[in-house]
């Protein structure tokens, strides 16, 4: 620390700071408000939880180094490294101004934490720009200038930190404090303008994030209102929430999105980093207000499947996924419906069911529910209309469980599909009729219990965004495991084979149960083993958005979980969805080869009514 | 250009069947009921020539009881224009001569430039009513159109021919043609059209006096002797007693 | 005379839809009593005259005509018309086919007379004379009636009769003209043309060779699809096979894939999946090999073989080929 600054100097540094801050300012100002045009407002409820994760997934980088392990850690050292510098270029600035900070022997003491830190950022960042810029990653896109900008920065400023703090002469500690200073200038400028900008919204972001998952708009449609409302529903259908609008600006660009998406994986053209963050980016810019949604690129929106991994693995909390955006524009707007939905669709209308079906021999040997019962037993139309016909057996095999627990059970005469099928797939039209009709025929039930999470999410969760609901849903792997854990049934360790888990994305990521299916599962195998990518990390079956019925298979995204579970040289893998039991029933057979035995699939409810020790201890009626 | 499309109300692939204890229909009450396919396509064929064409008008025309109102409104809501609801009983009614004769009543004084129709109904399947229609109204006409072209006063469709064949054929308007699945991406209707359909016009009438010259005995369900005949023998004989199979009872050789 | 025949030219020869309707008019004329004749027009009308001629179908009427020298719905539409007006035949029997299709209905207005078409059979047991027709997608079937005098215009569905049932025999030939003019025709038609077969379109195959996973490996496709081309059909799959990579998708036949209802599906080494049965039901005979005899497909089945697929499939392309 030499020499008194010249008025000249401090003259220009003043300006400087002014037209750098300035600028900064101008620049966030004009994303914040176009933030502040969206739809709906900024949560602030459970203040201290959402205060709780910024500290675990910005400060402690759960996500970050959580999904790409040594990245993660690199970039936690420039981060961190930062956060130290912090104190270090508040003293720096004053110090142009003559006026330290801090005395000479705090800044001393300081230095010894702050110098180790900055070879560590200089590790950091070294190993950052050659993963980006000659390893080159797929999930990282195109080369970034704005990157390499960024890597040149934070070199100079760590070098030009450590040389301040040698021994030189006057002249070269006064060259250097400038080049220390223009470069945190120039840094200044760029992170609003760019990518960087995360280093102010992420930890904003994250504070924001809903934590109902999904967080989609719900879409009120009355069919008894007028011209003029239509209309104003409709066009706000283009328009983003404010939330939506934060994650596009907070975007890191890091591709991690990219990598888990299912749909991407399988082959297919849909990359979430860029059809559903980045497009949209200059397009709000360009009309400052956030009425953008249509410019998701349509293709790319039908391949979706809804599972949220995308959502789930993003490091500065951004809601990714938008497919519902885009395809209920199409949908309710455009009126631009793939023709194998078309069909499902009218099957909804004209007969409450996917299959468009008029009988169940299933439901017509279930019991009926009655006030006085405990559960309804919602069946869903994948097992009512035995859309593959081994899982009715697991249905029945679920109220095997219930009677011996002594737990009474009913189902809807007149249940039609919760709807999720139409909700996914953007007809909230038809969707508005079925939920409409459901929560009527649920309106004395106070216990839902579904082995379906697709339904438990609609009618807990989705349903409950447009109207009040009065009963709990529980998916069976809950009631089994509690069933379990309080020694209401008894289950022996009765398969002696490898057992895996695949956990259904509704299930582990949105319902938020991971934990019951394994009480259930480790009750009953003596050899289970985890998969990689499980929990609420799990890779979607393929099946969710709708692509169920999707017609043309092109692409894999239905085989690519079946070809890790073939991989991964299970004899049993075990599902909590019907619809991930229907894909690995379809998917394992072809992908098996000849030489190995064929992978049994099961159910969660099948486990454990296979190893049930059924007692006489308990005869109620169910 | 005035375009007038037929369109019909039958029952769903999925639909139950149950047949009356008369056996002279089945019994309406229980047939889950949707827009012909084929009627569909022409449709989706006609809205898009208004559309490229920049303006015209897309009429729906159809016979039926008052339920046939919701494939009515279908059509409107995916952009017809208005409907003419020839209004009627129609159990066991299957003769397109008579049909046809209705529809010449009604479309008589429109003047339309091309009628189109669905190949033939997904019920009865008589696959006549528009190349009658056209007859009667001194139209040209042509069967299983699989494109269209407009233009200069004359339509061009490419009809479809057996295995795999097509002919182009061009017809003076104006001209009635029959439609062809899967040529076109038929369109789902929009919310908005949905909500507007509502409002546009769709008139009744009666239907006029016409004989059926094709009646309908009974109707009934096929001998389902789906008793599976097993073939057994040496690999030799099974081909053998197969190719007979082939050849005399499924008669593809 | 009674029953009057229209062939139909395929290329200088009859149609075989066209020796249907011989075999069914000489069921008609045997049980009724009925005298028939056969009419044929179009550009080969003398050489389909001297191959009709040599069965026996009474008289074969030829009409040439330089306006009935390339088809077009309104002169063959015209022209039969004024043929049927010339010889007031009770029955006027056609073959249900694409040309046929497009102008036999233009008769039946002229005349306003009804045609009764698609038929699968004709019963004269009873006291009316009754025609078959499918009808709702072939699910029921129903007897079918004109009403008033004749003429009656009837169409056969392809192979309600075996051509191989027209009896030969002898027929004397007589020309006839008609009245037609060149306003009539309001219709200009191209030379027809093949189109590339790019898209495989099973929906409207008439023969289709199916295979499932009991095909094994992707070096036993050949097989299946030599067994297809001797058979003149389509080749499907369901989705396994497709899963597995072994064929392109647009060969799959199930929920996920085409509808089809051919004439005949033979489905080898397929299980019956539902997924995939809900896709062929439809078919109008189903033929199943598969070497597990419990296998759900034989449950649908018209014809079942159990026995291993990759013996079978070689020794039947070779009986095909030699057929």
């Amino acid at each position: 620390m030499e020499g008194a600054f010249s008025f000249v100097e401090k003259l220009v540094l003043t300006i400087g700071i002014f037209v750098v801050l300035s600028s900064f300012i101008f620049e966030l100002w004009r994303r914040l408000r176009i933030v502040f045009k969206g739809r709906d407002s900024l949560p602030f409820d459970r203040f201290g939880t959402r205060i709780w994760r910024v500290i675990k997934e910005s400060f402690f980088h759960e996500k970050i180094i959580g999904g790409r392990f040594w990245p993660g850690l690199m970039h936690g050292l420039v981060f961190w490294g930062f956060i130290v510098f912090g104190l270090v270029t508040l003293d720096h600035f004053a110090i142009g101004y003559d006026h330290p900070l801090m005395s000479d022997s705090t800044h001393k003491n300081y230095s010894y934490i702050v110098i180790p830190f900055s070879i560590l950022v200089l590790i950091g960042i070294t190993t950052l720009t050659y993963r980006r810029f000659i390893t080159r990653p797929k999930a990282l896109g195109e080369i970034s200038l704005t990157s390499g900008l960024v890597a040149v920065f934070i070199t100079v400023l760590m070098v030009t930190y450590l040389l301040g703090e040698m021994k030189l002469s006057p002249l070269v500690w006064r060259v250097n404090w400038w080049l220390h200073t223009i470069t945190i200038m120039a840094f200044i400028v760029l992170i609003p303008r760019s990518k960087h900008l995360h280093l102010v919204l992420a930890p904003i972001n994250i504070f924001f994030k809903p934590f109902e998952q999904e967080s989609h708009t719900p879409v009120d449609i009355n069919l008894e209102g007028s011209e003029d409302e239509l209309d104003a529903m409709l066009s706000d259908l283009t328009r983003m929430t404010k939330n939506q609008a934060l994650d596009i600006f907070s975007c890191v660009e890091c591709g991690r999105c990219l990598d888990v998406c299912p749909a991407s994986r399988g082959g297919g053209i849909l990359d979430p980093k860029n059809h559903f963050i980045l497009d949209l980016r200059q397009p709000l810019l360009d009309r400052g207000d956030v009425d953008v949604l249509s410019n998701i690129n349509v293709e790319a929106g039908w391949e979706c499947t809804t599972c949220l991994a995308c959502t789930e693995v993003c490091p500065v909390g951004n809601q990714v996924e938008k497919s519902d955006e885009i395809r209920r524009l199409e949908v309710l707007v455009e009126g631009k419906v793939p023709q194998e939905y078309q069909k499902l669709f009218m099957n909804l209308q004209e007969s409450g069911n996917t299959e468009g079906a008029t009988s169940s021999p299933l439901a017509e040997r279930l019991p009926k529910y009655t006030p006085d019962k405990e559960y309804l037993l919602w069946l869903g139309c994948f097992a009512r209309y035995e859309m593959d016909p081994n899982f009715t057996k697991s249905v029945e095999n679920f109220t095997k469980i219930l009677d011996v627990a002594g737990i009474s059970y009913g189902i809807l005469e007149n249940e039609h599909c919760s709807g999720d099928p139409a909700n996914r797939l953007g007809d909230k039209l038809t969707y508005t009729m079925l939920r409409e009709h459901n929560m009527e025929q649920l309106s004395d039930v106070k216990k839902v219990v579904t082995h379906c999470p697709h339904c438990a999410l609609n009618l807990e969760k989705e349903y409950a965004k447009y109207a009040e609901v009065n009963y709990k849903v529980e998916h069976h792997s809950q009631v089994i495991g509690q069933l379990i854990n309080e020694g209401r049934i008894v289950v022996r360790k009765g398969n002696k084979g490898k057992v895996t888990y695949h956990d259904p994305c509704n299930l582990s990521r949105m319902l938020d149960e991971v934990d019951a299916p394994r009480t259930a599962i480790q009750a009953t195998s003596e050899n289970f083993f985890e998969l990689e990518e499980s929990g609420r990390n799990t890779l979607c079956c393929g099946a969710g958005g709708g692509l169920w019925w999707k017609k043309e298979t092109t692409g894999r995204t239905h085989l690519v979980r079946a070809e890790q579970v073939v991989e991964s040289d299970a004899d049993t893998v075990v599902t909590g969805c019907n619809f991930c039991y229907g894909m690995m029933n379809q998917g394992l057979k072809p992908l098996t080869p000849e030489t190995r035995s064929e992978i049994q699939v099961k159910d969660i409810a099948d486990m454990v009514a296979e190893n049930l020790v059924e007692n006489a201890k308990d005869s109620s009626v169910s | 250009m005035k375009i007038a499309v037929l369109v019909k109300q039958v029952p769903g692939a999925e639909s139950p069947l149950p047949i009356l204890a008369d056996q002279k229909w089945v019994d309406e009450s229980a047939v889950a009921y949707v827009m012909n396919e084929s009627d569909n396509y022409a449709l989706e064929e006609a809205l898009h020539i208004k559309e490229v064409n920049g303006d015209g008008e897309v009429v729906v025309a159809s016979l039926g009881p008052s339920r046939i109102q919701k494939v009515i409104r279908e059509a409107l809501a995916k952009g017809a224009d208005r409907a003419i609801h020839i209004e009627m009983e129609t159990p066991g009614a299957i003769d397109p001569l008579a049909t046809a004769s209705h529809f010449a009543q009604a479309l008589k004084d429109e003047n339309f430039d091309l009628i189109f129709s669905g190949l033939q109904s997904d019920d009865v399947g008589m696959g006549q009513t528009g190349v009658i229609l056209g007859e009667m109204m001194g139209m040209a006409t042509a069967s299983l159109a699989m494109a269209t072209e407009v233009g200069d006063g004359k339509i061009k469709v490419k009809r479809e021919l057996e295995a795999g064949w097509f002919q182009w054929v061009s017809l003076t308007l104006p001209a009635s043609i029959t439609i062809q699945s899967g040529l076109n991406t038929p369109r789902y209707p929009s919310l908005k059209g949905i909500m507007g359909a509502k409002r546009k016009e769709i008139k009744v009438i009666e239907p006029s006096d016409n004989d059926s010259m094709q009646s309908l005995e009974k109707i009934y369900v096929p001998q389902s002797d789906k008793q599976t005949v097993m073939i057994e023998g040496s690999v030799d004989q099974m081909v053998e007693k197969l190719i007979d199979a082939f050849r005399n009872d499924i008669k593809v050789l | 005379m009674d029953i009057l025949i229209i062939l139909e030219d395929n290329n200088g020869k009859i149609h075989r839809m066209g020796l249907e309707s011989i075999a069914a008019a000489q069921k008609m004329a045997d049980s009724l009593g009925f005298s028939m004749g056969a009419v044929v027009l179009g550009s080969n009308a003398d050489v389909l005259a001297e191959e009709a001629s040599e069965y026996n179908i009474g008289e074969v009427i030829k009409i040439n005509d330089s306006l009935l020298g390339s088809y077009s719905a309104d002169g063959y539409a015209e022209a039969v018309k004024q043929i049927i007006e010339q010889e007031a035949p009770t029955y006027v029997l056609f073959g249900h086919s694409y040309q046929v299709r497009d102008y036999a209905p233009k008769v039946s207005a002229k005349m306003m007379k009804p045609l009764l078409v698609d038929n699968v059979a004709v019963n004269m047991d009873g006291e009316k004379v009754v025609f078959t027709k499918q009808m709702f997608n072939a699910k029921l079937f129903s007897d079918v009636t004109p009403s008033g005098e004749g003429p009656c215009l009837v169409s056969f569905q392809s192979a309600a009769f075996s051509s191989e049932a027209a009896e030969t025999g002898s027929a004397t030939i007589r020309d006839a003209s008609v009245n037609l003019d060149a306003s009539m025709i309001k219709t200009e038609s191209e030379d027809p043309f093949q189109e590339e077969a790019g898209g495989v379109d099973l929906s409207s195959a008439e023969l289709i060779v199916s295979i499932g996973r009991g095909i094994g490996k992707e070096e036993n496709i050949p097989l299946a699809q030599s067994l297809a081309a001797a058979l003149g059909a389509e080749l499907a799959s369901s989705r396994p096979v497709v899963d597995a990579g072994w064929l392109p998708s647009a060969h799959q036949v199930g929920s996920s894939g085409q509808s089809v209802s051919p004439k005949m599906y033979l489905a080898l080494g397929m299980s019956g999946a539902i997924q995939h049965v809900v896709g062929m039901k439809g078919s109008k005979n189903i033929v199943a090999i598969n070497k597990d005899p419990e296998a759900p497909i034989f449950e649908i089945s018209d014809y079942g073989v159990v026995g291993d697929i990759i013996e079978i499939i070689p020794k039947l392309t070779d009986a095909l080929k030699g057929v």
